[in-house]
């Protein structure tokens, strides 16, 4: 097993920050909130101010606070969804890929199924049957959610875990007898680390435009508030046309920074997945100080004349008195 | 030479063969290739790792010179830095190789080309048609997703731009002719191709263009032995045909012993002997191709105990103070592991090795293994005298 | 031939399953939406309706559930997608007016965006190290960055303020729909805004994987090969964009499912009249059969552009063809 290497890439590193700060969001949010998101008490569509930072809503309620507490449920949402879709990813990904055969078509058809069905479409259906009363349910939108997203997790830990099923230490685990669940959860698994948080990132991703989406068009309860709601009213109240910028910017903002953390991290999973795409060592300044090329050209083998660390000694042969 | 089309106007004056011209005078008609004091880095600054030490080799035209060594012993570095093909971390950083390039196969026209300084545009217009290389892997050394006569047909148009469609495509077909393969196989995919058929086209598609030196790195390792016969059979013919000259690297000795004119064995990114090809067989002088000559056993001759090297090749971030291979030698002496010992002809003749045992003074006594015999008769390099 | 055969069958059982679906999901849930639906309408449509929206749901008369079954199957086959409440028209002609609309807006920006964006991650591949990596992180931000989010930011930039483009709709109001040049130039025109919404949302997904697959497909021995051939640098690039290409075509299906899901809302800030804007007012309507007629419309025609897609990729990787080596 490789050991976790601390990441050393800016990218990464900043992407991590991004996500830590919107956990720390999702936690605290509720509590620093200066009002009740809910409260219509103050003067309606305010600009920003030092009262109210991010302006008021076209009923009076502070969006800022609106901000802070939405960001609790969509990220709970978008976790739980991640949680589910990558739990049910890796059951079939995994018993597809190592049981292979029968298993694996029949596996395979029903991961291709659902990939094939477009999403968002198929969730809109399913939550316009919803009660109204579940879709305030966290749990459930979280579960259908995961219904839809969890097909590409399964393919790629298909294709991961049948390229490690023939590999060596797999295969000495069979010759012992070693059980076939055994198997998949000491040797296997473990080896899927980096993609399985790949893919759980990734349906994160995909799980907050979900929600977000079904919050905008109005299928989501509007008495739990997270950002997508904050948007639905904005555009319900044609905040966009009227200029009400503070309304509807900020909340898709934080949506698309969540965005860029979580993807930004990933690079650094896949930087670690597939060693070809680190960055190579120097930075453009390292590499002109020491009379480098600022860029590897493929083909230009670059020249430098460096003091040798190592000299062939030239020395004349000397007799060697015994 | 090759019927080529556009060259044979210029061929038809040329129309002896150069290996039976008379031998020129300048070093640059002997040499197509030379390289000194040549050094190749991987990485730079604190983590550098020396792949390739001061290493200095003459290349004679229509010559077949054999590197071999162990994996990690920088005879692939060497040549793909010496075309600058080398990938990244890999750095030149220091020597030269000179290119003499002879226009249109003209032996009295000679240019000189350093590699190492040489523009981008002037390294495009000498690959592929003064310089070629056959790659280890064909199967990925060929685009999976083009049919082999779209490889074929690319060299050609990229530089030999009078050709029209329907010449390329008779070049093609001849070329496939040279190494015995169909024509059908031209419309083929690399993943339909045995890999004995994708190592040929590989080298037909090396000819194409009538190259003055062909490189081939390890072409035959990943062959079994009844096609790497074929094949090396089929490169002596082709050499013996056209005249172009061949770097051949492989880390199996008994290989080059029929194939090469001239022989450098490289251990740890230097040279450590260089000698011609029966002479390097019949009477190695270093230690270490003494091993590597023990370690295949010959078909014929006498039944022999197989030694081996024991041991492992060296970490070349670690390399130890004085002689690389001390650690190794069976006969290794104290002054061994003080002193690096230089690469030094001996024999009075056209050979050098870098051992203290043969180098060192005559107070040296040479093991017995080390000091057979050459025979007498020598069918290559008689009276080769003068060097610039 | 195989292969497509298969990919074929794969579509087929898609689509089966989607209309199965769709005929379970309203019974799946609680409290019965069906007759609640019904309920609901009786009274406010003739007769007529209410039988065709009873059928379309195979509710013909009381029969067990694999009767309603097939029921429903052949009302499908026979273009009964039931009628829209809120509307009043069958759906099946609802669709017809608008899924072109939808289908050539949607099919446009994935062709603009597929070919700039794997073009662009080509470039950026091939010039790893140089200062075109400052793109990376904007397009990673533009990636995450919900498509009715930007189109909002854009109708407001380009559309109010600036007055750029003309916003809301699909061509001016002065025109006479047909084939005349006014009108085909309205269309244009009125189309940019929306187009270059959901392109700029797509974009980035395939820049940064086609960027992933050319840094793989540089370190391979016949894109070196190429260089050793002495071949002018675009062609060299050409020879490993070609190779890294592939997997953007083989994972088609996954991102035409985002590009559909975001188009759809980006027409819904436009009004563009195409299914995006039907779906929204069906949703807060709860109007059953138009909601379950544009999901079966959105899935087929997504069914057949993967199947478009696997039959470029067969084209493009031979390997995919042929089974055994000689």
């Amino acid at each position: 097993m490789k050991s976790l290497r601390l990441p050393r890439s800016p990218k990464v590193i900043i992407g991590l920050v991004i996500v830590g700060f919107f956990i720390i969001m999702t936690v605290i949010g509720p509590w620093l909130a200066p009002y009740n998101p809910s409260s219509t008490a103050f003067a309606p569509l305010l600009s920003p101010s030092a009262h109210h930072w991010l302006g008021t809503t076209s009923l009076g309620q502070d969006i800022f606070s609106q901000l802070l507490v939405g960001a609790r449920a969509t990220m709970v949402v978008a976790l739980l969804a991640g949680l589910a879709a990558t739990i049910l990813s890796m059951t079939v990904g995994i018993a597809a890929g190592y049981l292979g055969g029968m298993s694996d078509e029949g596996l395979s058809l029903l991961s291709n199924v659902f990939l094939a069905i477009p999403g968002v479409p198929l969730l809109i259906v399913i939550d316009s049957y919803l009660p109204v009363s579940s879709r305030s349910n966290f749990f459930v939108i979280g579960l259908i959610i995961s219904l839809t997203g969890w097909a590409w997790g399964a393919r790629v830990l298909r294709a991961q875990t049948m390229s490690l099923r023939n590999r060596d230490f797999v295969e000495a685990a069979r010759i012992i007898g070693e059980k076939r669940t055994r198997i998949m959860f000491t040797e296997v698994a473990p080896n899927l680390l980096p993609v399985l948080a790949s893919s759980f990132l990734f349906t994160v991703l995909y799980a907050i435009g979900a929600y977000v989406t079904l919050a905008y068009i109005g299928l989501t309860s509007t008495a739990v508030w997270n950002w997508g709601t904050m948007l639905y009213w904005a555009q319900a109240n044609n905040a966009p046309l009227s200029g009400e910028w503070y309304w509807f910017v900020p909340p898709g903002i934080c949506i698309a920074l969540v965005g860029t953390g979580l993807a930004l991290v990933n690079f650094g999973i896949d930087e670690f997945i597939n060693p070809r795409l680190r960055a190579g060592g120097l930075t453009s300044r390292q590499r002109r100080k020491l009379g480098l090329p600022r860029r590897i050209r493929l083909g230009l083998t670059p020249v430098i004349h460096s003091t040798s660390k190592r000299t062939v000694v030239a020395a004349p042969a000397k007799l060697v008195s015994r | 030479m090759i019927a080529d089309p556009l060259k044979t106007h210029a061929a038809a004056a040329a129309t002896e063969s150069p290996l039976r011209r008379v031998a020129p005078v300048h070093a640059r008609h002997e040499f197509v290739l030379e390289v000194n004091n040549f050094s190749v880095d991987y990485g730079v600054g604190e983590d550098m790792v020396r792949a390739v030490n001061d290493v200095t080799l003459k290349l004679r035209r229509s010559q077949v010179l054999g590197i071999a060594g162990e994996s990690g012993s920088g005879k692939s570095t060497l040549v793909y830095a010496m075309t600058r093909l080398l990938r990244a971390p890999g750095v030149i950083s220091g020597g030269d190789v000179t290119l003499n390039l002879a226009n249109e196969g003209d032996l009295d026209d000679v240019t000189p080309l350093s590699l190492v300084t040489a523009s981008e545009r002037e390294l495009r217009n000498i690959r592929w048609s003064h310089v070629s290389i056959v790659l280890q892997s064909a199967l990925s050394a060929l685009n999976p997703v083009l049919r082999v006569g779209r490889e074929f047909n690319e060299v050609l148009k990229t530089h030999r731009k009078g050709m029209t469609r329907s010449q390329r495509h008779d070049r093609s077909v001849e070329l496939l002719k040279m190494v015995g393969l169909n024509e059908d196989r031209l419309a083929r995919f690399p993943h339909e191709l045995s890999g004995g058929q994708r190592q040929r086209i590989m080298i037909a598609l090396a000819l194409a263009l009538d190259p003055e030196l062909v490189i081939m790195d390890e072409p035959t390792t990943a062959l079994d032995v009844v096609t790497q016969r074929e094949i090396i059979n089929e490169l002596n013919d082709l050499r013996s045909r056209y005249g172009f000259a061949m770097i051949f690297i492989t880390h199996d000795l008994s290989l080059l012993i029929e194939l090469a004119d001239e022989i450098v064995v490289m251990y740890a990114g230097a040279i450590v002997e260089r000698a011609g090809a029966s002479d390097l067989y019949e009477a190695p002088r270093h230690p270490y191709t003494f091993g590597l000559l023990n370690s295949f056993p010959p078909l014929h001759g006498e039944r022999r105990e197989l030694a081996g090297i024991p041991g492992s090749p060296p970490d070349l971030a670690e390399l130890p103070k004085g002689c690389s291979f001390a650690p190794r030698c069976p006969f290794v002496m104290p002054r061994c592991r003080l002193e690096a010992p230089p690469l030094t002809n001996i024999d009075g003749l056209d050979r050098s090795v870098a051992c203290w045992l043969h180098i060192g003074g005559p107070s040296v006594r040479v093991p017995v293994e080390l000091s057979r015999e050459m025979s007498p008769l020598r069918t290559r390099f008689t009276a080769l005298e003068d060097r610039a | 031939m195989r292969m497509l055969a298969r990919r074929l069958a794969l579509y087929i059982v898609t689509a089966w399953v989607a209309i199965t679906a769709n005929f379970l999901l309203p019974r799946m849930m609680p409290g019965n939406p069906i007759q609640t639906l019904i309920g609901k309408i009786t009274g406010t449509v003739t007769p007529n309706e209410i039988r065709a929206i009873r059928l379309s749901f195979g509710l013909g008369f009381h029969q067990g559930l694999i009767a309603q079954y097939f029921t429903y199957l052949t009302q499908l086959l026979h273009g009964n997608f039931g009628v829209s409440i809120t509307l009043g028209a069958p759906v099946s002609a609802i669709l017809r007016q608008s899924v072109p609309w939808t289908v050539g807006l949607i099919g446009l920006s994935t062709i603009f965006s597929f070919a700039i964006g794997t073009f662009g991650g080509a470039l950026l591949g091939w010039s790893r190290g140089s200062r075109l990596d400052a793109l990376i992180p904007a397009a990673t931000f533009f990636q995450a960055v919900p498509y009715f989010f930007l189109a909002t930011v854009m109708l407001l930039l380009f559309g109010s303020d600036l007055h750029w483009f003309p916003v809301l709709g699909a061509y001016s109001q002065t025109v006479t729909p047909g084939w005349n040049l006014a009108y085909v130039s309205s269309v244009i025109r009125y189309g940019e805004l929306p187009l270059i919404a959901i392109v700029m949302s797509s974009l980035a997904g395939w820049m940064l994987g086609m960027r992933n697959m050319m840094i793989t497909m540089i370190g391979e021995d016949f894109v070196l090969m190429a260089v050793a051939k002495g071949l002018p640098r675009r062609k060299v690039i050409w020879h490993a964009a070609r190779n890294a290409i592939l997997p953007s075509i083989a994972n088609l299906s996954l991102a035409i499912g985002l590009v559909v899901s975001g188009a759809l809302l980006v027409e819904l800030v436009f009004n563009y009249p195409g299914v995006g804007d039907l779906l929204l007012q069906a949703v807060l309507n709860e109007d059953y059969p138009l909601i379950q007629g544009i999901f079966l419309v959105i899935t087929l025609a997504v069914l057949a552009a993967n199947f478009l897609a696997d039959i470029v990729y067969l084209w493009l990787d031979p390997r995919t063809r042929t089974v055994a080596a000689v």
